[in-house]
């Protein structure tokens, strides 16, 4: 019994000390990253190259989710807007709902799904097969060309996903109100437009600011400390996607609380 | 010159070089051969700050190589070349700008000099017409040459090969020493080279050292190391099944 509890305790100051490893890591590359681009001395080649990578090519995926994920919305609140006759929130509810929340943690958990496991997967190969001690050893710092335009590119690709589909996810709600509640496009139109403030929108945007780098960073850690060849890639692009995943939620709580 | 000095490096709770000494003079062939997972790539790792050593001290040409931050042995890493024994070869780069890359890096040349240099280094590894290929392409042989071209494209003071015949065949071997050979008559650097092919090692270096259980057991001449009176290293070069390895 005393064992037990003995193995319990270690197993839960093992589990503490590694995510305090992990955190603690993921800082310091923040640190590191911020450093190298002070000042601005950006790869614009290869932050053209990750952008055109990982925003643009990501485009037909976060298109189809937004958009169904705004019918989506439609659909669940049809009911109740039957039985209140609150056709005229219609517009303003899915808007509210797809710019401050749904929007960014839906379009931020697919960027990290697609973007961020496939970073962490390559950064991880780089890493195993002593390409990233091979810029090292050619007076490149990785940090600087590699990790620091990937970081830029992801938060930048997914602020212009997040706007993107947020107007989809919109122009799905328009359409699948008008056909599954008969709601006029209009009566949609003026409830969106009356209702919402900038600040609505503004908060989705600094949601998917916070979400992209916090992504960025999750999956160029687990990428560049990889450890174990094939398999350690494998766990890595695992703990990436939890991670990203978690600090996703946990953000996403700090930046509501914080801008109300 | 690089100067070693009771060098230790261990993983974890098990060590792996356990006090290396050496003395490789400016413009030296050195080889360095030993049984494998005895510490030799990591020992180069070493020589240019790619891991942190646990205790002793390392110079090159006087200045201390150990100890320093990643921006501080950037200028030193400007003049090493590198050859990985998992060649380290870029797959997002076609193995034209594999081997322009320490070259654009450094900013010196225009582009059209950058391509006939690739060119010619890409000649000379038996690899012409393979610019535009990607490293996954590749035999291991050619990802092997084209690490050697990329290596000493720059003509840097010391390249360090990492068992630079490795999964060749005997010809390619013979011509890749020539041109390690032709590259250190033409520049006067320093080349150290880790390998187990210790035909190849005798015919190319002037010095040759076998690493053992962590430390340098034996160093000299191809002629000393042939003739060595250690049983250890007598069964490694001739490649005996019986005796203490």
């Amino acid at each position: 019994m005393a064992s037990r509890a003995r193995e319990f305790f270690i197993g839960v100051g093992d589990t503490a000390m590694n995510v305090a490893r992990q955190v603690g890591g993921i800082v310091i590359l923040f640190y590191e990253v911020v450093r190298a681009l002070l000042p601005p001395r950006l790869d614009l080649r290869e932050l053209m190259r990750n952008m055109l990578k990982m925003g643009y090519m990501s485009l037909p995926i976060i298109a189809l989710t937004a958009f169904f994920t705004g019918g989506l919305m439609v659909i669940q609140s049809g009911i109740y807007v039957k039985q209140f006759n609150a056709s005229a929130l219609v517009g303003w509810g899915s808007g509210y709902a797809v710019f401050r929340e749904i929007g960014p943690i839906l379009i931020g958990l697919m960027f990290s799904g697609r973007v961020g496991a496939n970073n962490t997967a390559e950064l991880g190969t780089m890493t195993v097969t002593e390409q990233i001690d091979g810029l090292r050893a050619l007076a490149i710092e990785p940090i600087r060309y590699l990790i620091a335009p990937r970081v830029v590119a992801m938060m930048l690709s997914l602020l212009c996903l997040t706007i993107i589909g947020d107007l989809i996810a919109l122009g799905g709600g328009l359409l699948f109100s008008k056909l599954i509640l008969n709601i006029e496009y209009s009566t949609f139109y003026y409830s969106l437009v009356d209702n919402l403030t900038p600040a609505d929108f503004i908060q989705g945007l600094v949601k998917s600011v916070v979400f992209g780098t916090s992504i960025a960073l999750t999956s160029c850690y687990f990428g560049i400390t990889v450890r174990g060849g094939a398999v350690g890639v494998g766990r890595a692009v695992n703990a990436a996607v939890v991670s990203a995943a978690v600090s996703i939620m946990l953000l996403d709580f700090a930046v509501t609380y914080l801008l109300g | 010159m690089i100067e070693v000095q009771d060098v230790h490096k261990g993983f974890g709770h098990t060590p792996l070089l356990r006090g290396v000494n050496l003395s490789i003079p400016a413009g030296a062939r050195y080889g360095i051969m030993g049984p494998a997972a005895s510490g030799k790539s990591v020992l180069l790792k070493l020589f240019c700050g790619l891991l942190p050593v646990d205790a002793g001290t390392i110079s090159i040409d006087g200045q201390t190589v150990t100890g320093l931050s990643e921006s501080e042995l950037m200028p030193i890493r400007n003049r090493i070349g590198m050859l990985f024994q998992n060649y380290a070869l870029f797959d997002f780069m076609t193995v034209a700008d594999n081997v322009a890359f320490p070259l654009r890096r450094r900013g010196q040349l225009d582009e059209d000099e950058i391509a006939a240099r690739v060119s010619e280094r890409l000649r000379r590894v038996g690899l012409a017409g393979s610019e535009d290929k990607f490293p996954s392409e590749l035999s291991g042989g050619m990802k092997k040459r084209v690490g050697i071209a990329r290596a000493s494209i720059a003509k840097p003071d010391l390249v360090i090969y990492d068992e630079p015949s490795a999964g060749l065949d005997p010809v390619t071997t013979s011509k890749i020493y020539d041109l390690l050979l032709a590259d250190q008559a033409e520049t006067g650097g320093t080349v150290i080279a880790v390998s187990s092919d210790i035909e190849a090692l005798e015919g190319f270096c002037q010095t040759i050292a076998m690493l053992y259980q962590g430390t340098i057991i034996c160093e000299g001449d191809a002629g000393s190391i042939r003739d060595a009176d250690n049983p250890i290293v007598r069964q490694f070069v001739r490649g005996d099944l019986k005796g203490p390895l």
